[in-house]
């Protein structure tokens, strides 16, 4: 088990490095450079000249990488070339944020994709089923943005003033005492991951239910509520956890939409100003920790499904 | 047109109530009370206090607070509450003077000598001296790290500075600058101590600095020693990012802020309609032109040019472009400079005369391409109008889309067929910057010899009368030949809530009454 989970994070700093090696050469790529997107159409020849030299962009590319490589081996993630301040203290703040709204938005979605999953595979092909089922593919066809846009019309313009229709987190105060600025996304993010979470679970769970031991257990007698929680529902948890895993993922790496609706200081918002500003440093930063966030979470969903499965289990002794 | 609170809050006493004789008793109280309060007092009952959140359109990580080098559009809102220059242009396109008492020229313009207003004080209770003035035109000049103004600073004479008296210095120019005092008055040029340091920024606005989180907000306080007795009104201010137009609207329509700027042309009739909020819209001389480089083909010949300013139905352009929010122009910019050309007739689209100029210069059933991006509200729906009103005189335009990153980027100035967004300026300015051959923002690489002749005369120029014919003859040889295709003027559309009042709309096209948030109060 631990040799597996080594080879494994090994195999995930290659893959990051890897990573680091693309966004730099696509940045690169990327016409203009940081000097051209921070003056925009304030850029005189002289101006440009003088911040290019201040911010070390005259130097060949593969010098400043590998400058760039040694400072992060150090954990030094270097300076915004925007703001010329720490890139670790541009993204605390934000990875705080994001980290916590996909925290409130899992919270909610897990349980409640699991529980209604459960209960559509249960009564499946009767009323519930039928509803949950439209319901899960009217919000899936709709985007982020127009569930979002729609919650706000209901809840804080049109309808009734209940709820902030913009994050404006008051500094000082950490977010979990600001939660209610941060309630109208994880719906939001909520409304878009369950559908599909449910729909595992309940396709899962409908195999599991026609399988034979499940027969069995029937026969024996068992109560239908003990049949699905004791003997069903562990074994068709396995895609369950892997859809998780996955949607989980998708959520750290900051939904872009989500947070420009919302004005929600999350990463996402920030990587895109960071590729508008060709902010190489802030770009590199955020790119390897969502990928490092994917890497993590499929190896976490891996070591799970190898627990719930005992046929795994048996065979790594 | 200042409201009369008195007045209202003994008319509010009356409204909504049945009249009875202890209503009309007050009434007649409340309106005597208004007569007889001298104008002091009047002013004492606008409301003060409060904590004042305004949310402007974009900003990101790269947003500064440099008095001297605003980059995104939350930079110059927080410049306007922060820093003052010496003079500039107000809401009503009158030049007033701010911090200097006057600014006047010797006989040949190339000698100026400003003097300060006395008690005029920093955030920091220092007083404001020539020294102060003298280091932040210095600063923004500096060859080794020019700022935004230097450019059309560029001639004064660096050791040229010579100290007078306490309030009063002189500046001498290389060459005679007739307008020197209005170049003098942009927004990025204001005034700052001798120890500044842009990371704890001091300055003479209403407003003083608190904290900035860049691609957030940044918080000021109010600066209680302002020279403008009385204001600013409100305790503080804070000025939040939004870079998404949506957000922006949606934030003030919940109560969250009290006002927003750049609000986008078509949402301008929805928000007046809105109760609760109010429109700000102000008919400004900011322009959106088409750009064609008059030393590429096909734009060279000048019968091409011409053609292609008279493919455009002008009006139709205002309507789809801006919804209607703007007026048309006529190929010419600064229409509130004293010397605009308004003898010159009015173009309006005429395609038979386009075809036959195109014709003549042998470039029948012409197709350029176009390069679009969306830098300001208006400029990629002006052309995608243009692609289709070229049609009708056979020409095909192709229309490509970069971002803004790119647009701006290497290859900026240097597009055959391009766009581009201008504020109000005045005339000689305004060509400073981008009608010379040695201007930061030549577009059209427009060189004429005799349009220079005519500007270097008009420069010279102290006498109003005089200068204005002159300059009348150099619109004249723009409007026949040049590389602009300037199809209107837009409005600047802004919007507050219905809690506070005193934004007044600003014909220098900058938002939020030139961000004026030393008048605003609360109701």
């Amino acid at each position: 088990m631990i040799a597996i989970l080594l080879r494994r994070l090994g195999l995930g700093a290659v893959t990051l490095f890897f990573v680091s090696l693309l966004v730099f050469g696509t940045t690169q790529a990327l016409p203009g450079d940081a000097a051209q997107a921070i003056l925009g159409k304030e850029a005189t020849p002289a101006r440009l000249a003088a911040l290019r030299e201040r911010l070390h962009l005259d130097e060949p590319v593969w010098q400043q990488y590998g400058k760039w490589l040694a400072n992060m081996a150090r954990g030094d993630l270097g300076r915004s070339l925007a703001t010329e301040e720490p890139v670790s203290q541009l993204i605390a703040g934000r990875v705080g944020n994001s980290g916590f709204l996909v925290a409130l938005s899992a919270l909610i979605a897990i349980p409640l994709s699991l529980a209604l999953g459960v209960i559509s595979a249960a009564r499946r092909d009767q009323a519930i089923d039928h509803a949950l089922t439209t319901g899960a593919l009217v919000l899936a066809a709709l985007p982020e943005f127009v569930i979002g846009i729609a919650l706000i019309l209901v809840f804080a313009t049109n309808l009734v003033h209940l709820l902030p229709a913009v994050t404006l987190l008051a500094e000082g105060v950490p977010i979990w005492r600001q939660i209610d600025q941060a309630i109208l996304p994880a719906v939001t993010l909520d409304l878009a991951v369950i559908p599909y979470m449910s729909r595992i679970m309940r396709a899962s769970m409908i195999e599991v239910l026609e399988s034979d031991y499940v027969q069995m257990a029937r026969l024996k007698g068992l109560s239908p509520r003990r049949v699905i929680l004791r003997h069903a529902l562990p074994n068709a948890l396995v895609p369950f956890v892997q859809v998780t895993a996955l949607q989980l993922a998708w959520l750290a790496g900051g939904v872009v939409v989500v947070e420009f609706v919302f004005r929600y200081p999350g990463i996402g918002a920030a990587l895109v100003d960071g590729v508008a500003n060709r902010d190489l440093p802030v770009v590199q930063a955020l790119t390897l920790m969502v990928g490092g966030i994917y890497v993590l979470l499929n190896m976490v969903a891996d070591m799970a499904t190898i627990l719930l499965t005992p046929r795994l289990r048996t065979a790594l002794r | 047109m200042r409201i009369d609170n008195c007045g209202i809050l003994s008319l509010r006493a009356l409204h909504g109530r049945t009249i009875t004789r202890r209503g009309v008793l007050l009434g007649a109280a409340g309106a005597a009370s208004a007569a007889l309060l001298p104008m002091t007092a009047r002013a004492q009952t606008v409301k003060t206090g409060g904590r004042l959140i305004v949310g402007c359109a974009g900003g990101g990580a790269k947003d500064k607070l440099d008095a001297h080098s605003p980059v995104s559009n939350p930079d110059i809102a927080r410049g306007f509450a922060l820093y003052e220059p010496l003079a500039k242009r107000n809401a009503n396109y009158e030049f007033e003077m701010i911090l200097a008492e006057e600014i006047s020229p010797n006989p040949t313009a190339d000698l100026w000598t400003l003097r300060l207003k006395q008690g005029i004080v920093f955030h920091n209770g220092k007083a404001m001296t020539a020294d102060d003035a003298i280091f932040s035109i210095q600063r923004i000049i500096d060859p080794k790290n020019p700022k935004a103004g230097a450019a059309g600073l560029s001639d004064i004479d660096a050791a040229g500075f010579k100290k007078l008296d306490d309030r009063t210095f002189s500046i001498r120019l290389k060459q005679p600058f007739a307008t020197f005092d209005v170049q003098l008055g942009e927004y990025a040029n204001g005034i700052v101590p001798v120890d500044y340091d842009p990371q704890k920024p001091v300055g003479t606005g209403p407003f003083k600095f608190v904290s900035f989180t860049p691609g957030d907000r940044s918080v000021f306080a109010a600066h209680k020693q302002y020279w403008r007795s009385g204001q600013p009104y409100v305790d503080e201010l804070v000025i939040v990012d939004f870079p998404d137009d949506t957000a922006r609207i949606n934030a003030l329509l919940s109560g969250q802020i009290h006002a927003i700027d750049n609000v986008p042309f078509a949402q301008g009739r929805i928000l007046e309609a809105t109760p609760g909020v109010k429109a700000l819209v102000a008919n400004t001389g900011a322009w959106l032109p088409f750009t064609m480089r008059v030393d590429q083909a096909p734009f060279d010949d000048v019968r091409v040019r011409q053609a292609m300013r008279l493919l455009v139905d002008r009006k139709q352009m205002v309507e789809q472009a801006l919804s209607g929010q703007g007026t048309i122009a006529n190929d010419l910019y600064s229409p509130f400079d004293p010397a605009y050309a308004k003898g010159l007739p009015q173009r309006h689209q005429d395609l038979d005369r386009a075809k036959s100029l195109l014709k003549a210069a042998g470039h029948e059933n012409l197709e350029v391409e176009l390069v679009t991006s969306s830098v300001a509200a208006g400029v990629v729906e002006a052309a995608q109008v243009l692609v289709e009103q070229a049609r009708g005189a056979g020409v095909k335009i192709n229309l490509r889309k970069v971002d803004s990153g790119v647009f701006y980027g290497d290859n900026y100035l240097k597009w055959a067929f391009a766009q581009d967004f201008w504020f109000t300026r005045d005339y000689l300015p305004q060509v400073s910057a981008c009608a010379l051959p040695g201007s930061p923002y030549n577009e059209t690489h427009w060189d004429d010899a005799e349009f220079q002749k005519l500007i270097a005369e008009a420069r010279k120029t102290l006498d109003k009368e005089r200068r204005a014919a002159i300059l009348q003859d150099a619109q004249l040889l723009e409007y026949e030949k040049g590389g602009y295709i300037i199809w209107g003027f837009r409005n600047q559309i802004d919007a507050y809530s219905g809690k506070v009042a005193g934004f007044q709309p600003s014909r220098t096209g900058t938002p939020l009454g030139n961000y004026g948030f030393g008048a605003v109060h609360f109701v």
